[in-house]
């Protein structure tokens, strides 16, 4: 079963996509509140995904995005934002994201993503 | 304003992406109020302060009671919610109405980020802006929730 870590600010949202990956039979191994939060749980639990919001306090998802592709660069990473301007997602594209989901997510479109990521 | 933005532009700018943000978001229908210039400061009992920066500066607050809130939750998500989880939701709520605003907006030629969402409970009052407009929106059997633009 593959294994996802979670990154979002709101404990609503992180419980949406918990409840969406854990019915699409996704084992959620970690929940972090900010990028600084996501970069050390994933190096300590070494999931097969992490999805990743944008806007948060402490570091911003961009950032933790960097951090941890330099860290492992076959990382896979899922950013989910309620921000969907184009130049924000080709900007983590480039960086190595490998989707980007805009808020508000369909069930469909997470598993879409996850999907095609793992 | 970094670039040469007028602030009736800013506003209109901003109005029209909000609307169309909410649409998006929000699956229930709703009547937009025609905006109003608000004269005093802002007293929020329950509601979300979402600041916009780049090209405008000024915040987004959404603002109502906690039920409204909570059948919005319950229509986009199809769970009833309360507590914390509520608190957590309605700030979500003003990311994501926020956050499709930055996206709509940037077709108008003015590039804005938002701050993550701070949610206010209790008896808060916001001053300090120079210009600040109320739009009550009125949701199908649900009720009011009232947006307010406010501009540095």
């Amino acid at each position: 079963m593959a294994t996802v870590l979670i990154t979002d600010d709101a404990a609503f949202m992180r419980m949406q996509l918990k409840d969406n990956l854990t019915k699409l039979g996704y084992e959620v191994v970690g929940e972090a509140e900010n990028g600084r939060d996501a970069v050390e749980q994933f190096q300590e639990l070494k999931p097969d995904l992490v999805t990743m919001d944008i806007t948060m306090p402490e570091m911003n998802g961009e950032e933790a995005l960097k951090e941890i592709k330099q860290l492992n660069s076959n990382a896979k990473i899922i950013m989910c934002s309620a921000m969907g301007q184009q130049s924000m997602v080709l900007d983590a594209i480039q960086a190595g994201a490998n989707d980007f989901i805009v808020k508000p997510f369909t069930p469909e479109r997470i598993e879409e993503a996850v999907k095609k990521v793992l | 304003m970094t670039k040469t933005i007028t602030k009736e532009k800013a506003i209109t700018d901003l109005l029209n992406s909000t609307y169309k943000s909410l649409k998006s978001v929000v699956p229930i229908n709703h009547e937009i109020a025609k905006p109003e210039l608000l004269e005093t400061s802002l007293k929020v009992q329950f509601g979300v302060l979402i600041g916009i920066t780049g090209d405008v500066v000024g915040k987004l607050v959404l603002s109502g009671d906690k039920s409204v809130f909570g059948s919005i939750g319950e229509t986009m998500y199809g769970m009833a919610l309360d507590g914390e989880i509520l608190a957590s939701f309605s700030g979500e709520l003003g990311n994501m109405i926020a956050g499709g605003l930055s996206t709509n907006i940037v077709d108008k030629g003015i590039n804005i980020d938002i701050t993550s969402p701070t949610i206010m409970q209790g008896d808060a009052t916001l001053s300090g802006y120079q210009t600040a407009l109320h739009v009550p929106v009125e949701f199908e059997n649900v009720g009011q929730k009232d947006i307010y633009l406010l501009l540095d």
